[in-house]
This record gives structure tokens, C-alpha cells and sequence, in this order.
């Protein structure tokens, strides 16, 4: 009997329910629309899965990969800030498709007198010129800068034929690149060395009063472009701002220099003993097995003295590198040089820094311990640091990656005192830089199309190594409430993350701190450390050493989780919407073993009197009608209904573990933000002690405007807070809590202030 | 050679974005007229490390923001430098603002001005300066929003000055 009358209520209420929604159809003309929930799937932005990058995220059976092989002569003339270079390149035609040209990028051009990379850029009048800025750029002499192609042969000498657009160059060859072949040729080549301090740049040299110079070589010989499974070729022009896509090869690279430089690059230098001094190899090979603490190799006595002197001989750095997907280095007579060993899994891999003597003590005291520890945190999170060695160059100004090395800006104050401002940010470059070896130069996405891809995910893990470094390592980039400002801000100069990075307003927030903020929220907050950590190791074992798309993350993040982000995935990175989610009504209920008002009224539509309602309880809100004082203090057991359902149903013990609420609060959340997040409800009680609940962000799959929930309490509420560690991203804290906080943040500060 | 002036324009323009800290130059300006105290509340943020050096550029003096070694009574170097860059005019008279006080917060400094005693807002204009003269692509936004009206102003080097009237 029971059974039926309950079945008979359900379908009540359901038909209750539908004539609820018939009478509000009021116009009969509304119009039709597409799925537009926040959580349909993916499938129309994402492209189709295939063969090569299938539905899992993972690359597939048909997936191919081209190998670019250099080796080359490089002299770098210091006397004239010059660099001159033969290389010969070896390209494996690893796809299935006959290639009839190559494409070759010429980044220098970048800088070249006829670049159009100034022609995008709008700007008015400068406030004030230099001379020397003067005369570069009204009086005809600007930087004679961009590569100067001497030839480009086949292996028998013969030149072949060529055309450069820009920062492009497409080599035409005479009958197409079967595929699985292999062609070889040559190219000569030359361009002048920027002063990056006065002139900008990601590379070029730094002078100093002496008239010596550290240099910082990189984008510096043509490097094949990428033809990969889902763009063709990568040509797209270098405008100096969306960095590389490139191919992985092996390097064997010698590089000419003055005596007296000290010099280190991408790889493993093969000829110590003829570059160094006796004393210097001894310390080189010492440092190899000291795990604990950098020894230093190069001493600043010895740069000291390097610096007086200008040697007319040369000498020759030979490197090789394998599996590397770029080659760059540094050389001067100024650096002093340490190193220390890090033990990844018995395998010994070296943390490098090279310096001048104006970057300590600071850089001997931290730079090639926070190489060591990026190391470590990153391969925990990725995969174990793959190459021999990774070194930390300190360049004023710079914060720049390659493979295996990088330069880092962050110099004390001319008496060797810095606070601790320097000291952090010095720290964070260094762990930046060094971690982009792992995205993008090992987990190979392409940041010419998509910046977040390596920035944003190398931002986020940043976090985690600077956090292992020193725990008071003060974090504002890449947490949800640093991203706050840029998300309220104005629409019009808001591009979703996933555009091309040349075409977005700020960059920065954009291209590094929103992912960054956006994966730290997967991580803290939506999906817990432990499915997230495996879920992007898993990305980072599937693509190293090979090209990922923002497709292959994403579906790899669900694949491994079993989590449907599509509604993050939507809302974070394809739109700039942004979250704001408030309370904005609590009401407080009893319960009763009277039929209330609505209980009587459905009893009524339905043909059935009061009494042949199933045995139920009833909740009453403290502010209607209805309530009565004498139900305020009843417990849930105090009615008999329940009391006799219990004793029937559960035994002793059992009943002992029952909660019993006395309060029913109907809370009800509103969502004036566009993105759809979970809901962090913090309750105060009266007593003093605090709960949290977390709705899930599928709880806006229905309204995505309100929405109702009714939590059960022993203990009566004094306050609640939405979101209280500002986990979400929540862009307006004003309706984040009940009863409603009044004093904004200025009136507050004003307080404390005429207060102290 | 007309090209060569935006080459080096460009290379202003474009900062080393590799960097690892906050790489774009903004400041953050909101301002807000509170009706009922019939005051305009002003809170400005800038990025620290960026202050420092404009600062120093113009006084010639190591300040030592938020460090163990700041400077004595930084608030008296501060009201002075808002003095020169930040600019209010409400209702076609330039007001003088009471600087409530700093707050530090990681990397930015928060600057809390008010401005009391205005009955009536019909109109307001801000001047902000800051950073210019050290940063070529510094960009200053300033919010303004009174009663339900919300305005963003994006405030540079050739375009210093945002008007509002009502």
C-alpha cells in the first residue's frame, strides 16, 4: 500500500512538474535554437580525430614525424660583433607525402632594415629620442641586421634554387622528396650581432664599459620549419613575438671564438681538454659527482683576469647534441662557470650556470640549485629530464629558452646587496626557463600557434618547482585570483586563449598566467592533485619528443581521468567569460509532521484528502505563516513517522550513526559570470566551527543563471562565504556572502588605517 | 629609410615576453563614487618593481620597495609621486585627494586616495601619468564607475588623459 501512494505522489509531482513548464509557454512564437548548453561536447571546436592524433589524445599508428639532422662551422667574430656559419643539413622525409619544396626559417630577417615586423605594430611619436636613436631612425642608418645567404648547394657544390619571403625561405628542389628520404644540402651564411641591450632582442650581445661583451646566440642559423600531420608546414612569419615550431635532429656543432672566452651551449661539449685549463678540466670532471652543493669550474679570478686581456687567437667549442629540436650558446671572457650533478633515477645529468662576475653573489648562491631543482620537480610532473645537462646563463634583461640552456636576468646591486625582489624574480626566471625544456623543447607543441600551450603549462608547473624551492616563495602569476583583474576587464581588449599569439592584447595574462591559473584551478580545485597529476603525465609520456595540439591536451586530460571537461575546456580557454557566482538568499526551515499549505494543495488537485497523504514530513520556512515556535527545537526523531520508520528499518547501531538535522536552509546561489564553475559554499556555524561544501560545476547544467540547494545542518548557520580562498576565479567577491558584507574593500582599509 | 623609425619603435613596444614575471606593463585604477559618504574612493595598483625604477629614475634614489631596507617614510615619497602623475578634476576643478594609505600585495602596491566632500559628480577627468616616462608600453587603465555606469579608460604615453561627463 505504502509503495503505491508513493508511486502515485512521484508521478504526481513529475505531472506537476510538466504543467508548471506548459503554462509558462506564453508566446507561441519562441524560437528554436542550437545545443547551446556550457556543457555540450566539444566536437564541433575540436578538430576531427584521426589516425595520427586520435580520440584518446594520443598520437596514432599513422603518426609521422620529420627528423632535421645539422652539423656546423660557426665563428664568432668579436672584434666586429659578427657571426659567420656553413651548415649542412640532413632532412628525413618521415611522412607519407612527397615534399616539393622545404621551408626554412630565417628569424634574424627579423631585425633586418626591411623587416615587417615594425609595419604591424601601430604607435605614435616618441616622448623622447636619443641621438644615437635618432639617427637609427630618421637619419638612414638603421641596424644592419637579418642573415646574409653567401649560398645554398646541394652536396655537389651546385646552388640550388631559392626564395625568401621575410622570415621564410623556401627551397625549390628539382624533383619532389619521396617520402622516407632523405635529402642533403648546404647553406653559407653571415649576419651582424644586435646589441640587444640598446637594440632589443631574444639574443645578440650585452656590452659592458671595459668593451667586453657577453653573448647570447640563438635563432642565429636557418632552421628547417615543421611539416607535421595537422598544419603542412609551419610557415608562418616570425614577427618576433609567437616563438618556434621545430624539429627534432641530432647537432654537431663547432663554434670558433676568441682564446680567452668561456663558452657553453645545447649539448655535450666534446673537447674539454683542449678548452679548458688543466685546473679547469680537473674542476670540470670534479663537478660531476658532487650531488650535494655547485663546485665552481671557471672561478672569477680566472674571468677576472680573461677580462683584461683580448687575445688575437682563437680556439674551437665542439658540441653534439641528440634529439634536440634548436641549438643556441653563449660565450665572453667574463663568465665564471659552475656546476653540480642531479641524480635523475641513477642517472647523473648536469645543472650548469654561467655568469660574470656582476651577478654575485647572488647567482652562485641560487642559480644552479634552482637548475637542479627544476629538474627534479618537473620530471616528477613530466618525464625524467632526458639530456646530459641543462645550464642557466645570466643575461641582464633576458629570460629566454632553448634546448639544454637559457638566459636569466637578475644581478645584485653594484656592492652586492639585493633584496628580495631580485632574489625571487631571479629565482622565478631561472625555473621558468629551465622548465621550458620540458615544454616546449621536449613535449614539442607549437608556440607559433598556440602560446599557452608551452607558456601557460610551463607557468602553472613553475608554480610547483618555485614552491619546492622555498615554501615562502611569494606566487602572484598563474593562481585564479591573479587572473581576476584581467578577466573583469574590458571585452573588447579580451582574446580567448586559444588565438594565435601575435593577435591578442595582453599577452601575458593571456598567453601565460590564465592557463597557468586555469590548469592550477584543474588542479586544486575541479578534478584534486591525484587525477590531475596522473592525467598530465600521461600527456607528457604520450608527446614527448613529438607535436602536440591543444586538441591532444585536452582529450588526453579527460582520457586519463574520466572527468568530462568540455564545459572547462569551453568556458576557460575558447572564451573570455569569466565567473562570478554569488548567494543571494538563505532561508531557514523546520520540519513538521503537518501537512503544509503546499502538501494540502497538492492532496487537494489530485482528488485526495489531507490524511490519505503517505506518512511525511514537512519543511516550514521560519518566515512563513505557518511556522509555530513550538517546532523550533524538535529534532527529526521527535516525530513519530520518522521515529517508527527508523526503529523499523535500522537496527541499534545504525541508528547510532544516523545524523539528525534540525535545520534546512534553502540556499540559493545566483551566477551572474558567464563560465560555469563549482560552487565552494564555506558554512560558519553559530558555535564557532566551520564546513565546506562543494557543488560540482555541473550543477548549472539546467540554469544556468540560479539554482536552489537545500543543505541539512545540526547546527545553525551565522554566516556563509562562496568560494572563501578565492579558488574560482570569482571576478566580484561583493555577493559572495549571507548576510551580504556592505564594507567594501576601501571602507575596510579606511578602517584599519584611522584605527592604527 | 622610414621603416627604421618603427624598428626601433617596435623593439620598445614589444617587451621580452620570455620574461617570467608580470611582462606587460599595466597599472590598475578604480575609481568609485560612493553616494552615501558622497566621496570618490580611488584605488590604484601598480607593479612595484616597475615603480621602483621610475621612481628612481626620477629622484636618482634607491627606494627599496617592500623590502627590509625601504627607505624612511616611503609614504611621503609616494604622495609626492602621485602628486606629479596622478591627476584627479571632478566638475571641471581640479580636486585635491587625501592618500589614505599603501597596501602591499606580492608584486603590486595598492594605493588608496579619496576624494570627500562631492555632492554631486557631473563630470570627471583623470591624468595618469605613472610609469610613462620609464616604460614606453606602459599602459594605465583606469575604471570608473558611478551608480551603475561603468567606464574603462586605457591610458598612454599619447593619450593620457580620460574625460567623463554625466
Amino acid at each position: 500500500m505504502l509503495k503505491k501512494t508513493l508511486s502515485f505522489i512521484v508521478v504526481s509531482l513529475i505531472s506537476t512538474m510538466l504543467f508548471a513548464q506548459n503554462s509558462e509557454q506564453q508566446n507561441p512564437v519562441q524560437k528554436g535554437h542550437y545545443n547551446i548548453s556550457k556543457f555540450r561536447q566539444l566536437k564541433q571546436e575540436l578538430p576531427t580525430p584521426n589516425n595520427q592524433h586520435t580520440a584518446s589524445g594520443a598520437p596514432g599508428f599513422e603518426y609521422t614525424q620529420q627528423k632535421v639532422d645539422y652539423k656546423m662551422n660557426i665563428i664568432l667574430d668579436d672584434d666586429n660583433q659578427k657571426i659567420f656559419g656553413e651548415e649542412t643539413i640532413t632532412y628525413h622525409n618521415n611522412s607519407k607525402d612527397n615534399l616539393e619544396y622545404l621551408w626554412v626559417q630565417l628569424d634574424q630577417n627579423m631585425r633586418a632594415p626591411n623587416s615587417k615586423t615594425p609595419d604591424i605594430n601601430g604607435s605614435g611619436p616618441g616622448v623622447l629620442y636619443s641621438p644615437s636613436k635618432f639617427t637609427k631612425s630618421f637619419m638612414g642608418k638603421p641596424f644592419q641586421g637579418g642573415f646574409n645567404i653567401e649560398s645554398i648547394t646541394n652536396m655537389e657544390n651546385k646552388p640550388l634554387d631559392y626564395m625568401i619571403n621575410q622570415t621564410m625561405m623556401r627551397i625549390d628542389l628539382s624533383e619532389p622528396l619521396a617520402s622516407g628520404a632523405t635529402y642533403n644540402f648546404k647553406i653559407k651564411w653571415w649576419y651582424n650581432i644586435n646589441d640587444y641591450i640598446a637594440l632589443q632582442g631574444r639574443s645578440g650581445y650585452e656590452p659592458f664599459p671595459d668593451g667586453n661583451k657577453i653573448y647570447i646566440i640563438a635563432q642565429f642559423f636557418p632552421r628547417l620549419a615543421v611539416y607535421n600531420n595537422v598544419e603542412g608546414w609551419q610557415n608562418m612569419q616570425f614577427f618576433g613575438r609567437s616563438e618556434f615550431a621545430l624539429e627534432f635532429g641530432d647537432y654537431e656543432v663547432s663554434i670558433t671564438t676568441p682564446k680567452d672566452h668561456i663558452l657553453n651551449g645545447t649539448g655535450v661539449l666534446q673537447n674539454p681538454k683542449e678548452v679548458f685549463t688543466k685546473k679547469q678540466f680537473k674542476r670540470y670532471e670534479e663537478a660531476k659527482k658532487s650531488f650535494d652543493k655547485p663546485l665552481v669550474i671557471v672561478t672569477q679570478d680566472e674571468a677576472i683576469e680573461a677580462e683584461k686581456e683580448h687575445a688575437t687567437k682563437t680556439k674551437t667549442w665542439k658540441f653534439k647534441a641528440k634529439n634536440v629540436r634548436d641549438f643556441a650558446f653563449a660565450s665572453s671572457r667574463k663568465f665564471i662557470w659552475d656546476g653540480m650533478a642531479v641524480d635523475m633515477h641513477g642517472r647523473t645529468v648536469m645543472a650548469y650556470s654561467l655568469y660574470p662576475k656582476e651577478g654575485n653573489p647572488l647567482w652562485g648562491e641560487h642559480s644552479t640549485k634552482v637548475v637542479a631543482n627544476t629538474l627534479k620537480v618537473y620530471s616528477e610532473h613530466t618525464i625524467d629530464y632526458p639530456y646530459p645537462q641543462a645550464t642557466s646563463v645570466n643575461a641582464k634583461r633576458q629570460g629566454m629558452e632553448y634546448p639544454m640552456i637559457c638566459w636569466n636576468y637578475g644581478r645584485p646591486n653594484p656592492d652586492g646587496t639585493y633584496t628580495d625582489r631580485t632574489k625571487y624574480g631571479m629565482i622565478g626566471v631561472v625555473t621558468h626557463e629551465v622548465g621550458h625544456n620540458f615544454f616546449p623543447m621536449i613535449i614539442n607543441s607549437d608556440e607559433r600557434q598556440w602560446t599557452w600551450m608551452d607558456e601557460g603549462i610551463n607557468s602553472f608547473v613553475q608554480i610547483l618547482a618555485e614552491k619546492n624551492y622555498d615554501k615562502n616563495f611569494p606566487i602572484s602569476r598563474g593562481i585564479p585570483k591573479g587572473i581576476t583583474g584581467y578577466m573583469k576587464g574590458d571585452q573588447s581588449r579580451i582574446a580567448p586563449i586559444m588565438s594565435q599569439g601575435d593577435n591578442v592584447f595582453n599577452f601575458g595574462a593571456n598567453g601565460y598566467s590564465k592557463p597557468a591559473a586555469g590548469l592550477y584551478m584543474l588542479r586544486q580545485t575541479i578534478m584534486g592533485p591525484k587525477l590531475f597529476d596522473k592525467a598530465f603525465k600521461t600527456y607528457a609520456k604520450r608527446w614527448a619528443f613529438k607535436h602536440p595540439t591543444p586538441a591532444d591536451f585536452f582529450r588526453t586530460m579527460e582520457d586519463a581521468s574520466a572527468m568530462d571537461l568540455d564545459w572547462f575546456w569551453r568556458g576557460w580557454f575558447y572564451t573570455t567569460g569569466s565567473n562570478d557566482i554569488g548567494i543571494k538568499s538563505v532561508k531557514k526551515y523546520y520540519i513538521t509532521d503537518k501537512p503544509t499549505k503546499r502538501a494540502q494543495n497538492m492532496a487537494k488537485r489530485y482528488g485526495i484528502t489531507v490524511d490519505q497523504l503517505p506518512p511525511s514530513l514537512y519543511l516550514v520556512s521560519e518566515d512563513s505563516d505557518e511556522f509555530t515556535n513550538d517546532i523550533k527545537n524538535k529534532k527529526p526523531t521527535d516525530f513519530p513517522n520518522l521515529k517508527n520508520y527508523i526503529d523499523k528499518n535500522f537496527s541499534a547501531q545504525e541508528q547510532k550513526t544516523l545524523k539528525t538535522p534540525k535545520y534546512f536552509y534553502e540556499l540559493t546561489f545566483e551566477k551572474p559570470g558567464d563560465l560555469v564553475m563549482p560552487i565552494i559554499v564555506e558554512f560558519q556555524y553559530e558555535d564557532g566551527t566551520k564546513e565546506r561544501k562543494q557543488y560540482p560545476a555541473q550543477i548549472w547544467r539546467l540554469n544556468d543563471k540560479e539554482v536552489t540547494k537545500v543543505f541539512p545542518s545540526t547546527k545553525a548557520i551565522k554566516k556563509i562565504v562562496i568560494d572563501p580562498d578565492q579558488e574560482t576565479a570569482d571576478v566580484n567577491l561583493k555577493n559572495n556572502s549571507w548576510p551580504k558584507n556592505t564594507e567594501s574593500k576601501f571602507d575596510k582599509f579606511k578602517k584599519q588605517q584611522i584605527k592604527s | 629609410m622610414k621603416q627604421s623609425k618603427y624598428v626601433l619603435l617596435f623593439f620598445i613596444l614589444i617587451p621580452l615576453f620570455a620574461f617570467t614575471l608580470h611582462k606587460y606593463y599595466v597599472s590598475l585604477t578604480e575609481i568609485e563614487y560612493v553616494e552615501k559618504q558622497k566621496s570618490v574612493q580611488i584605488i590604484s595598483s601598480i607593479f612595484i618593481d616597475d615603480l621602483e625604477v621610475d621612481m628612481r629614475k626620477q629622484s636618482n634614489k634607491v627606494f627599496n620597495i617592500d623590502t627590509k631596507q625601504e627607505v624612511d617614510s616611503i609614504d611621503n615619497y609616494f604622495k609626492n609621486y602621485l602628486h606629479q602623475h596622478f591627476q584627479i578634476t571632478i566638475n571641471d576643478s581640479i580636486n585635491k585627494y587625501n592618500y589614505i594609505g599603501k597596501e602591499y600585495e606580492d608584486n603590486i602596491v595598492h594605493f588608496y586616495l579619496e576624494v570627500p566632500n562631492i555632492q554631486h559628480l557631473n563630470s570627471i577627468q583623470i591624468i595618469n601619468t605613472s610609469l610613462f616616462q620609464s616604460f614606453e608600453n606602459q599602459q594605465n587603465i583606469v575604471k570608473i564607475n558611478v551608480k551603475d555606469f561603468n567606464k574603462t579608460f586605457y591610458l598612454t604615453k599619447n593619450n593620457d588623459k580620460g574625460l567623463l561627463n554625466f
